[in-house]
């Protein structure tokens, strides 16, 4: 009888994961993006507005210098431009604020190199 | 309750539709017309129901474009990963298999003659439906409970066999109330769709601003130039590049000369992030009007006006005039600001261009007005347009629809009356 209901539980709890890994957003966000001349992935940790800490690698190409901008298509808001430091080889750290309120923006990821200049862009979705 | 359920409704229809962007998925091609080499084209891209899976690309030939040989690459913007192929425009093309790995933002280089295309777009494949796993979850375990049930109560053991048969039953009610109210429940989004927040906003998106010139600038009558238009956001100084498939084209660009004896209607390639490119040639020297009509993302669809010139002698063969077509007018002379329908008999069989049988382009004569009225309501042997004029005066007036290997343009013009009184 225990047996039975422990089992009923568990489906039942795993009918509930189900359903809500469907629907929440995972945390960090993690993007990765391919350009002609660079790849990257950007993760924003945690993905919100205020202060926020973004950490890039630059999976494939030669970058030496990085900056961050994002922009809010929806509402037309633009964000000055983060310069981000070059921590070790590849991976660039930019800190400050990005986002200004809630919703999906537009992240620009411009890079530099002997390759040339390249930006990347790539949607985030945003919390308050 | 009855309330509860119109709202519970009316968000679901409210969320359901995913973003109009490019994206593709099953059951939902996305088209797009392009001027290319010369060729007026609808590129048509079939989603895929898996990934990885198959992606179709075929190119629909309208005008002079017959077997032309249209280079496809898909290139992944995650991964990075390209494939290649090569389609050939036909009235009814083959579409050319191209396998794409994974879903999300992709896009696709075109390339026809010299000229190429950049067009940006997201494989999107729906996920198994939460409500079918608890539908056919609740039923397999009902099923399994009841054969249990079964064989506990043959033997003997009541108590058990009761408990079995209630677990069935729940199953069952589960697999029932999900069948009932999953339709009512918002759907999770595909499998590489852009995020959208909960909440959306009101208002649409900033204005785009038009820069238009030509290249070279003061294009000689009859030499080939670029006509460039470069979109910029208005509030945030950014290229557009969130620009919908609208009627089946990232942007109609109309161009007309001053004095309306030239009139073309053509969809310029993406040739990067904001930059829309279409080649021209013009037989005349003078003022030429720009029209591009467009729809942002999230937005409604926006018209941006310019102008160019093209300096120098005639060149030595110009182009004929296109006969003018006698359209039926109802009323015989339409008043200002009342629907007055347009009918005109179709130049042989309508095939269905831009997602309609026929086009019909109107410009005040002064240039300061343009209108793009839609087919309504033949039967493919003619065309008939109902539009108000705003203003009174002469307007000039294209009729377009798609036959056999061409676009037919009815020029005419007509005149709007005053109100009376």
């Amino acid at each position: 009888m225990k047996r039975l209901i422990a089992l009923a539980a568990l489906l039942v709890a795993a009918a509930a994961l189900f359903v809500a890994g469907r629907t929440s957003g995972a945390e960090p966000l993690t993007l990765t993006i391919a350009g002609s001349r660079y790849t990257v992935t950007v993760l924003i940790d945690p993905p919100r507005t205020g202060a926020i800490v973004v950490d890039t690698r630059v999976t494939s190409g030669d970058a030496d210098g990085m900056a961050l901008s994002a922009v809010m298509p929806d509402m037309g808001h633009a964000m000055p431009e983060l310069a981000a430091a070059e921590r070790e080889p590849g991976r660039f750290v930019a800190e400050g604020e990005l986002f200004t309120m809630s919703g999906v923006w537009d992240v620009s990821i411009r890079l530099t190199g002997p390759a040339g200049e390249e930006t990347l862009t790539a949607k985030a979705l945003i919390s308050g | 309750m009855i309330r509860a359920l119109l709202l519970a409704a009316v968000l679901v229809v409210m969320f359901a539709a995913p973003a109009a962007a490019h994206n593709v998925t099953a059951g939902a091609d996305l088209r797009i017309a392009q001027t290319i080499a010369g060729a007026e084209v609808t590129l048509v891209i079939k989603g895929t129901s898996r990934v990885p899976g198959p992606l179709r690309i075929g190119v629909v030939a309208f005008e002079r474009a017959a077997g032309l040989p249209v280079s496809l690459e898909v290139r992944s913007l995650t991964g990075g990963r390209t494939v290649k192929g090569v389609a050939r425009a036909a009235a009814d093309p083959e579409y050319a298999e191209l396998r794409v790995e994974e879903t999300g933002p992709h896009q696709l280089t075109l390339r026809a003659g010299d000229e190429v295309a950049v067009v940006p777009f997201r494989v999107l494949v729906d996920r198994g439906s939460a409500g079918d796993f608890l539908i056919y979850g609740g039923l397999f375990a009902a099923g399994l409970l009841l054969v249990g049930g079964l064989l506990t109560g043959a033997v003997s053991r009541r108590g058990p066999a009761m408990m079995l048969a209630a677990g069935a039953a729940a199953g069952v009610t589960v697999a029932a109330m999900v069948v009932v109210f999953e339709p009512m429940l918002p759907p999770g989004p595909p499998d590489g769709a852009a995020p959208t927040a909960q909440t959306q906003p009101a208002g649409g998106r900033p204005f785009a601003q038009a820069r238009m010139e030509t290249a070279p600038a003061g294009p000689a009558p009859g030499q080939e130039f670029t006509l460039r238009v470069d979109l910029t956001d208005g509030s945030t100084g950014r290229p557009v590049d969130d620009l919908v498939s609208h009627h089946e084209a990232l942007a109609h660009v109309v161009v007309t000369s001053e004095d309306g004896r030239y009139f073309r209607h053509v969809h310029p390639l993406r040739t990067a992030a904001g930059r829309l490119e279409v080649r021209l040639r013009a037989d005349r020297p003078g003022r030429y009007l720009v029209y591009a009509e467009l729809e942002r993302e999230d937005s409604g669809g926006q018209l941006l006006t310019g102008e160019f010139a093209v300096d120098g002698d005639p060149a030595g063969a110009a182009t004929a005039d296109l006969p003018a077509a006698v359209p039926e007018l109802r009323p015989a002379v339409p008043v200002a600001g009342r629907p007055a329908t347009i009918e005109l008999p179709a130049d042989g069989a309508v095939r269905p261009w831009l997602g309609m049988a026929g086009h019909l382009i109107v410009r005040s004569q002064d240039g300061s007005f343009l209108g793009h009225v839609h087919e309504m309501g033949t039967n493919g042997t003619r065309l008939r347009f109902t539009f108000s004029f705003p203003r009174p005066g002469r307007y000039l007036a294209w009729a377009q629809h798609a036959t056999d290997g061409r676009i037919v343009t009815m020029p005419f013009t007509v005149d709007v009356a005053e109100p009376a009184g």
